[in-house]
This record gives structure tokens, sequence and C-alpha cells, in this order.
């Protein structure tokens, strides 16, 4: 790669590509904690060049055949190199996950979709980013394999905090895997970030299953509130019951925010981030509600 | 004294520089690559005030590649001075490599050269600087604190310099007041943020005792002057080469010690040298800008009549004074301009420079009057709430109406459209006023309309600084205008160009003198071996000044092609017109001869000329400004929509309704305004550059220091009135910095519109904007 200018410059580092997932896997469990897949390149490029990342060893994974999105049984599964561009126009992803799709036209802009994966996304771990919302959101399972073999740690035990995942070295995640849902489920996603494009300052997702008249279960995810992305089981269980018309979302936006400690900072302090989470709930309650009785 | 006929002035022609900027021709600093070079990485102090214990450079012994460390020590005795002359001013220097104490974080501690870039910087990693820390002084409040020990050895406090300046009687206005409004602002630190950062190449040949550096520079003459008087050397063998320079906006218009000092390691070493600096360095470390506090009083008559105005002024100047404007500058200017476009009998400013432990401010496009105008346009709103009275009824009442006005300070300005341009805005927002009067009732989304009036005093040049004591010292504007003997030209212009369209304009300008075509002049500019010596380019001075000089140097030669075309088709000088490439008798236009043939009589075929006349087609001329400049004016208003739930805000118009005289090209004006309401939206609404309250800098990279990006922008409308000033050549004022002025004022004063709150700071981003909507949401 011919770098113009040196003007931001990482640690030196060697470069391997990879030639199938076998090779990579091998590479990888040779270098250990010296090693790191490189996808997109979006987060891992800016973290070495300001040396906040230095892995002595890049084992490139674009060119191995793990994108995609195909339903196997009663999942949707998300090939690890699938980039955020292809949610958008994707069928399956419009009819069985709302939230999800709501979440990428939040993420960067067109060249940051185009590059970014699934997989980097989900392992990079930015405390507000939107697919591991959108993974803890729908009960993902996180498919990871390494020259041991294969496990799949639910993604609501895969985040650990801010940049932290289960991941251990020498592993690489292959895929996603979203349950699908029963066709009465509806939801909706809404964040907000100081400009658009931005990694948001606070976000929440929610999807619904519904008799027609009434939420009969709900999913809540919440970035901003934590380090990571955090469910929100006692809203869920006052979500369930309360009638698509009026589900008390303004209620549910409090509760939640009474339960929670985010932190304070110089883009946003913790009583903003608080009353903003209140109201983003709010809203993502209302229009999964509306969505809901528009579908029937 | 206008153009003749203008045909190039005034019309929309496209950029001819765009050609090689869009396409990638261009050639920036770090475009420069030397055979043998040695690249320069800083180590820089990452404690904000300390004292160097010692620096330990030994670990380079086992990297595998050689390296060079220079420090203090040896640059010992190099420094950057930038002291005004007045008795008021604690004295200071910024060392090029500091000496025993470190006052900011990223402030040059050592450097380190080896042979590309890459090792440099992990070479750099291996210095290792033992630091014995000290007591910062990191706000206002703590500098003003005489218990605090000062920041340099033989000062008696951090206030650096504090002056006063007055006209009026202000005790009888205050006398006859009926109101009286005081408030205080805030107007928050930022960095000014070029596309490009700064570099500096250097090389010495002593082949012919030649010192050539590159800079990524507004102002080359001055940086050869300063390098030159620095380390000792002939200005005659120092040339200094501004490439094509990617953004500037102010930040780029001081001289750096790095310049010197890169300057001095490529003599020391022998190798030519290169220092590129990377996005952190330049947050951090190159130059800040704004972070004021102004209080203001001002004494109102029962009817609206601004009959008196108190200030007190600090500017947080940071660690170090700056070469050529000072740390005087920022705060004098505030206490100059504060009057603004209202006829004020009474006026008393008291302003400082106070020292912190943060990086050195410096002149960011507006230059302290983004900041001015954000208090003045603020108050004079509050006013208004204060008074019950319209907004734009309070301005038109106290604006200045009849030219040349002279103001309470002594300041005459030239004409002006102030009343004529309230009255369009007011006509243009009139539908948006009645928006935000109807969203009152929303519990969710308010619209505000505001708007803020300013005049900016531009085109000023030696007598302006010569008062000021500054050591510019001097403004006027160089140009040389040359023809070839093909008939084309070629123009050599003291000003340098990083955006401002002046390869366009100031062949647009010599066409209309020479009646040759623009795209036939070659406008060449930011290298001292070819260009007359002048200060550069910033302060709004460009397109009247170098226009101005321009226009007279084209005058002389084309007075010269007058003689030689009147000489060759017999009849009188001032019979001959020039235009589309010919020299023609007046009302006689069959009688002509085309321009090139004059050219080559003149410089080739010279036995043509009038008997005596002397070969050769080259005329120069500067031109300094006028004894105060010239005014240019405009109000900028902003529709805001704010989503009081969430403190989201939208822009949904911006409007600006300008003045600048004469407009040489309206493509490169209305260019030159929306790239500066862009930055002044960034001062509204986004750019903060925070330091904790160790002087620890939080926003070091563009996650964390927000840039507007252009989903935030709206589409900007530019308006123009053109008066034309009797004070320049050609009629323009200077429009360069305007557009940066305006949009924290009108943005602000709408967002106080649309909540029915007091604003008194900025940036209003969301969190801001949530806490000022927090009386609506409990209403609710
Ligand atoms: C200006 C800008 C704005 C952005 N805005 C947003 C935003 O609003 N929301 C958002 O979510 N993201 C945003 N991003 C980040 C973007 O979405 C990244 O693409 C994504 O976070 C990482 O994906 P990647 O493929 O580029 O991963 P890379 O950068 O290549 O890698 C990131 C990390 O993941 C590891 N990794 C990559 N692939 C795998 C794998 N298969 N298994 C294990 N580890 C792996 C790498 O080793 C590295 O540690 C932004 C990025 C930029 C530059």
């Amino acid at each position: 790669m011919v770098v113009k200018g040196e003007p931001m410059r990482p640690a030196s580092f060697e470069y391997h590509r990879a030639t199938s997932l076998e090779h990579a896997l091998e590479l990888l469990s040779q270098f250990g904690d010296d090693g790191r897949p490189i996808a997109g390149g979006q987060s891992l490029v800016p973290m070495m060049n300001f040396r906040l990342a230095r892995p002595g060893h890049l084992v490139d994974i674009n060119k191995l055949p793990i994108a995609g999105i195909e339903v196997l049984g009663k999942t949707l599964r998300i090939g690890a190199l699938t980039r955020h561009e292809a949610y958008f126009g994707n069928p399956l992803i419009a009819r069985h996950f709302p939230a999800f799709l709501d979440a990428v036209h939040y993420i960067g802009h067109p060249t940051i979709r185009r590059n970014g994966s699934i997989g980097g996304s989900i392992s990079h771990a930015d405390p507000t980013a939107e697919l591991p919302a959108v993974a803890v959101l729908h009960d993902a399972d996180i498919v990871v394999r390494s020259t041991a073999g294969e496990r799949r740690i639910p993604a609501t035990e895969f985040f650990l905090s801010a940049y932290v995942t289960a991941l251990e070295p020498g592993e690489m995640v292959v895929a996603v895997e979203l349950p699908l849902p029963p066709e009465t489920s509806t939801g909706s996603f809404i964040e907000l970030g100081e400009r658009s494009g931005d990694f948001a300052t606070a976000s929440v997702g929610i999807t619904l299953e519904h008799d027609g008249s009434a939420v009969t279960k709900a999913a809540m995810v919440c970035s901003g509130a934590d380090l990571f992305p955090i469910r929100a089981p006692e809203i869920e269980d006052f979500l369930a019951g309360q009638p698509l018309i009026d589900p008390k979302a303004k209620e549910a936006g409090q509760l939640f925010a009474e339960s929670i400690d985010p932190v304070d900072d110089h883009i946003a302090s913790a009583d903003y981030r608080r009353g903003l989470i209140a109201q983003l709930t709010q809203r993502a309650i209302t229009t999964a509600c509306t969505r809901a009785l528009g579908k029937k | 004294m206008k153009a003749e006929q203008p045909r190039h002035v005034g019309a929309r022609i496209q950029r001819f520089e765009d050609i090689r900027l869009l396409s990638g021709l261009a050639r920036y600093i770090d475009d420069i690559r030397l055979p043998n070079m040695l690249h320069l990485n800083f180590v820089r102090a990452d404690i904000a005030h300390a004292r160097i214990v010692g620096i330990d450079s030994s670990a380079l012994a086992d990297i595998g590649y050689p390296t060079w460390v220079f420090t203090g020590e040896h640059t010992a005795g190099l420094s950057m001075k930038a002291h005004q002359d007045y008795p008021e001013m604690q004295y200071s220097e910024q060392p090029l490599l500091a000496e025993g104490k470190v006052r900011f974080v990223g402030e040059p501690v050592a450097v380190v050269l080896a042979e590309d870039a890459y090792k440099a910087e992990d070479a750099a990693e291996h210095v290792m600087v033992e630091y014995d820390s000290l007591p910062v002084v990191g706000t206002m409040k703590q500098a003003r604190d005489a218990s605090l020990p000062p920041l340099f050895d033989g000062w008696t406090s951090n206030v650096i310099v504090q002056r006063q300046m007055k006209g009026g009687d202000l005790e009888a206005a205050r006398t006859a007041a009926a109101h009286v409004i005081k408030r205080t602002y805030r107007t928050q630190r930022q960095a000014g943020v070029p596309m490009e950062c700064r570099g500096v190449v250097a090389h010495y040949n002593p082949a012919d005792r030649l010192l050539t550096v590159w800079s990524s520079t507004q102002m080359p003459h001055l940086v050869r002057t300063y390098i030159a008087e620095e380390l000792n050397l002939p200005e005659s063998r120092i040339r200094v080469v501004a490439p094509d320079v990617g953004g500037g906006f102010g930040i780029k218009g001081q001289v750096f010690g790095d310049e010197v000092l890169v300057a001095w390691l490529a003599m020391k070493t022998g190798r030519p040298v290169k220092w590129i600096e990377d996005r952190r360095e330049h947050l951090v470390a190159s130059l800040h800008a704004r972070d004021h506090e102004h209080t203001l009083e001002a004494y109102v008559s029962a009817d609206g009549r601004l009959l008196g105005l108190k200030a007190d002024i600090t500017v947080d100047n940071g660690a170090y004074s700056t070469f050529p404007f000072t740390a005087a500058g920022e705060p004098g200017m505030v206490g100059k301009v504060l009057p603004g476009p209202y006829d004020l009998k009474a006026y008393e400013a008291t302003f400082r420079a106070v020292a912190t432990n943060k990086c050195p401010i410096g002149t960011y496009r507006g230059v302290a009057r983004p900041s001015a105008v954000f208090s003045q346009e603020r108050l004079m709103d509050d006013i208004a709430l204060e008074l019950g009275m319209d907004p734009f009824e309070l301005r038109l009442k106290n604006i200045v109406r009849e030219f040349p006005y002279k103001n309470v300070l002594g300041f005459t300005y030239d004409e002006g459209s102030y009343a004529q341009s309230l009255e369009q805005m007011r006509g243009l927002l009139a539908k948006d006023i009645v928006d935000a009067t109807a969203s009152r009732a929303s519990e969710t989304t308010r619209i505000g309309v505001g708007f803020a009036c300013f005049i900016e005093q531009t085109a000023h040049g030696t007598p302006d600084f010569t008062r000021r004591r500054v050591p510019i010292e001097t403004g006027y504007i160089a140009a040389r205008v040359e023809m070839s003997p093909d008939g084309e030209a070629t123009i050599d212009l003291g000003l340098q160009n990083h955006g401002q369209g002046l390869e366009t304009t100031m062949a647009q300008v010599a066409a209309d003198a020479l009646g040759i075509l623009p795209e036939n002049i070659y406008v060449r500019h930011g290298d001292t071996l070819t260009t007359p010596y002048s200060v550069g380019t910033w302060g709004s001075r460009g397109g009247p000044l170098g226009g101005g000089a321009v226009h007279i140097a084209a005058t002389k030669l084309a007075d010269k092609l007058r003689a030689i075309a009147a000489h060759l088709l017999q009849v009188k000088a001032d019979q001959i017109e020039l235009a589309n490439g010919k020299a023609s008798v007046r009302g006689n236009p069959g009688n002509h001869i085309e321009i090139r043939k004059l050219a080559r009589a003149a410089l080739r075929n010279v036995d043509q000329l009038p008997e005596g006349m002397t070969p050769g087609l080259e005329a120069h001329a500067s031109l300094d400004g006028p004894r105060d400049g010239s005014y240019s004016n405009a109000v900028h208003a902003a529709v805001v929509e704010i989503d009081v739930t969430t403190g989201k805000m939208k822009l949904r118009r911006f409007v600006v309704v300008e003045d600048c005289g004469t407009i040489l090209n309206p493509l490169v004006v209305d260019g030159q305004v929306r790239g500066g309401v862009v930055q002044g939206i960034g001062s509204a609404m986004f750019e903060h550059f925070i330091y904790d309250a160790e002087c620890q800098p939080l926003t070091t990279n563009f996650a964390d220091y927000l840039m507007p990006l252009a989903p935030e922008i709206p589409d900007i409308e530019v308006h123009h009135i053109e008066t034309p000033t009797p004070l320049t050549p050609l009629g323009a004022k200077g429009l360069g910095e305007g557009g940066a002025i305006g949009p924290a004022a009108a943005i602000a004063n709408a967002v106080a519109n649309a909540l029915g709150v007091g604003v008194i700071s900025t940036p209003l981003n969301t969190n801001a904007l949530w806490k000022l909507s927090q009386h609506i949401r409990e209403a609710v």
C-alpha cells in the first residue's frame, strides 16, 4: 500500500494475507496476543495510527469467503465479513429485523459502511456502536473459531467492557447468528449523536411481539448507559401486557433512566445521558408500537 | 479612482487554481522530498507545568539505525520573541526547545531525526524526559489570583498585559440611563483546523550559501526575516517558499519556532530536514483561538438609545505570546471593535491577556471579532428583551447611518449599508418569525430566529499597526506585473494564496487594466525569491490592498503600452484604449494594433519604440491600508429548530446579507462567505478545545474535537449589497474573515429566541441545549 504523506504513523508491524479460514486461524494461533485480524480497518487503522493498538502482526481476512446473509433453519446467519451497507435493501433484514435496519442507518458515513464489517464492529466493541447493540437486542450468538474449534458465545455475554470482549487470543468471529423472530413481531431503534454519523451519545432498541392489541413480549437494549450495550429486563417486563395504543412509553423511559448510572464526560454529562435515554426509550417504544399497529 | 469600464472585475469566473487543486496536481509541503533528507519528530511535554530534571536518550544507542537528538541545550538562546512595546506588558520568550521548564502539554522538549518518518517517530518514544511537576495555572480565575506564582521568572503576576481604551463621558451616560444591563459572556477555546496541518522542510546549500525553507505558511517573507534575524544570516541568502497551502485561516499567519528550528537543523546537520505536523500535534500544540470572557454593562435610555458601554475583557492566552501579533493582539482587538456599528457616544474598555498552562492562542479567522460580536449582539438582544423592543427596531434605532462616521474611539467608518442590510434581512426572515412564534405552543420543537449585525475593519495597514505597536510593523502589499514578448503577463504577488482565489481575482484585476484576458495572466506567489516583500495574506486585506497594488502596477504598465501604441498608430496616448488584446484608437476601433505586438516592440523589436523610451515591460506597486482601514458590514441570521426533549438542534436556514464594497468575483465572495460561516457554525455548536484541571488536553483528535460536518450545514444563502469604498483603488473592502464572525452570535440569538432564555456561552451543543431547555420540559 502506498501511503501519500506520513502524518499519522503506526508502530511497525508485519502484514499477512490469509488465503483461507484455516490459514487465518493458523496465523492467529501462531501470533497469539501479538496478532490481530484486520477486516475493514475502519477502527483498527485509526487505533494503530494513534498507537493505541500495536499489533506486531496483522492477518488480513478480507479475502476469506465469510460474507453474506442467509437463513439457516430458524436463524439468520450473518458472515463476519458482511459490510454494513449490505443490510440496506436486504429483504431478510427488512422483513424480520426492523430495529436492525433502523440501526444501520446510524452507522458512520457511506465509505465507512462500505468497508466496515460486522465481525470488526463486534470485536472492536465500541460502547455505543450499533451492531453490538443489535446483537444484544436480538439474543444473537457470536460464532467464534480458533484452531481448537468453534464456540458460540451469547451476545449478552460477549461484551465485557468498553473495547473488551470474551474473545481469546487466536480466536476469530466467523458469524453472528440471530434467531428469527415470530411473524407478529416488530421493533425500532433510535439514537442521538452530536453530529450525523458520529458514534451515539446514547441509543435504544426495542423488539416487540404482540397479539394485535397488546405487547406479549418485549426486548430492549440501550447503549450509552454503561460501557457496553445492556438489556433492560425490568422494562421488558413492564412492557409485556401494555396496550399498543398507549404503551406507557414515557413511564417506561423514566423508570429505565432511574435505574442507570451513565458516565460523565466532556461530550455529555451523566444527567444529560440519563434524560436523553429516557426520551429515546419513550420514542423507541412508541415507534415500535405504532409499527405493530400498522402491521397487525 | 475606479478602474475604467470594469469587464473582468465582477465577473463570475471559475477559479483557475481549482484545476490544480481538484485534480490532485497541487504540491503541498509533504510532497517535497529531497535526496538524503532527515525526518524530524518532536518529543513534546506530556505534562502542563514542570521543571525538566533530565533528558535521557541513551536507549537510542541500541535502536539499530542512526538517529540524532537535539534538546534545549543545543538550541540555547534561540527563541520566539513576541513583544509589544507597551510599558504594561510583561516580557517573555518561548525557546525553540524547552529550556529548564515546560509550560503546556505539547511544548517541544527535544527533537529526534532519523532517515525516515516512521523511524523518527519510533525513536522519539525512546527519549525519556524526567519532570518535576509544578502546580498549574489552569483558568482565568487562577491566572488573576495574585497569590499563585507567575509562569515566568521576573513577572509580577500572570496578567501578561492589561490596558484601557475610552471615549466620551461614561459617567454622564450612566446617570442618564433608564436601564443598566450587565451580562457576562463566554466564548470557548478552539483550535483552528486547516485541512492540511503545518510542516517545514529546510535545505542548506553551501555552494551558494543559500538556505531554502519550505513552510506551509501564510507569510513567507516574515518567516524569512525572522529566521535571518534569529540565525544571524543575510536575508538575501534565505529563500522561503510556501507551496500549495491546504488552508491557513490565520493559524499559519504566525512565525513558529519550528520554522526557525528546522532551518537551524538543516544547517547544523548539513542535510535536508523535514517535519510534517500530525493532527494530534496540530490540535494540541499549534495554535489555539478565542477563549474570551467579556463583562459588558450597557447604559440605555427609556426609548432604547444606547448611551454608553463599559466592558471588561479577559482572554486566556495560554503560555506564550506568539509572533507577530502577540498576546496583546486578541484582547486589544475586542476593546477596539466593541462599539461596532452603533452610534455610541461613551465607551470604556479594560482588557487583558492572562497566561495559563495551555497552548498559546493567536489569530484565527475573524480574530477576536467572533467573540466580540457574540457579546455585542447577545447584549443587544438582551437589551431588546429587557425593554420589550423588537430586536430589529433596537438596532435600527442605534445604527450608524451617516458616513463617514467617526466613532467614540476616533476611528472613521467609510461608506456602508448598515441600516439597509438590517432592513433587507428583516424582510428575508418575515416568514420564519411567524413560524417561530407559532412554535411556542409546542412541547417538543421550538423554532427560533436570531441575527447579528456587525462591521469589520478590513484593509488595515501600517497606520493601524504603528498605533498598536505590533511587531508586524508594516502592512503594505506589493505586486509586480510583467509582460512577456508574446503579450501574456505575470503577476508576482506579495500575498500567499491558500484558498482565497487570488490566482483568479488578481488576474481579473490586471486584465482590466492591460486589456488582455485573465487566463493569459499567471499569478505567482508564496516564494520570496520571485515575489516582492510583503507581510503575507491575513486580515482581510488581499482583495482591497493586494488587488489595489495589482491595479496600480498594471495601470502603470498599461500607460507604457498606450505610449507605444500611440507612437505606432500616430495618435496621442490618451486616445488609446486597451481591450480584447488590442490597443485601439478611441472612436475609431478600426485603427488598432495588437497588444502582443506592443509587447514584442517593448522587449525585442525595441527599434520600434518611441525615441528615448527604455525597453522592458514591468511595473511595481505597493499599497498600504488607509488610516483606519475600510469597514465591511454584514448581517447574519440563523433559523434554528430545537428538540427540547433531546437538545438536538437543526439549522433550518442560515442567511447572510453582506457588503464588501466592489465585488471582484461573486463566486469567490460567495465561497469565502460560506466557508467562513461553516467555521462560525463550528464555533457556535461543536468545536471546543477542552483541558482538564491539570491542563491535560481532552480533545486531541477528531473523535473528541468536533468539527462541523456537511450534514449539519444548511444551504447558506448569501445576498450582496455593493457599497464601494473611496479608500481603495477598486472600491473593494476585505471579506475573507467576515463569514466566520457572525454565526456564533446569530445562532446564540436564535437559540435564545427559541427557548426564551439568556444564552451566555458557546458551544451550543446538544448537552448545552438540553440544559437550556429544562424549563420547557418541566412546564409540560
Ligand atoms: C469516521 C468513522 C465513523 C464511524 N462511525 C461509526 C458509527 O457511527 N457506528 C459504528 O458502529 N461504527 C462506526 N465506525 C466504525 C466502523 O463501523 C468500523 O467499520 C467497525 O467498528 C469495525 O469494522 P472493521 O471491519 O472496519 O474492523 P477493523 O477496523 O478491521 O477491526 C476492528 C477490530 O476488530 C478486530 N476484528 C476484525 N474482524 C474480526 C473478526 N472477524 N474476528 C475477530 N476480530 C476481528 C480487529 O482485529 C480489530 O481489533 C466509524 C468509523 C469511522 C472511521
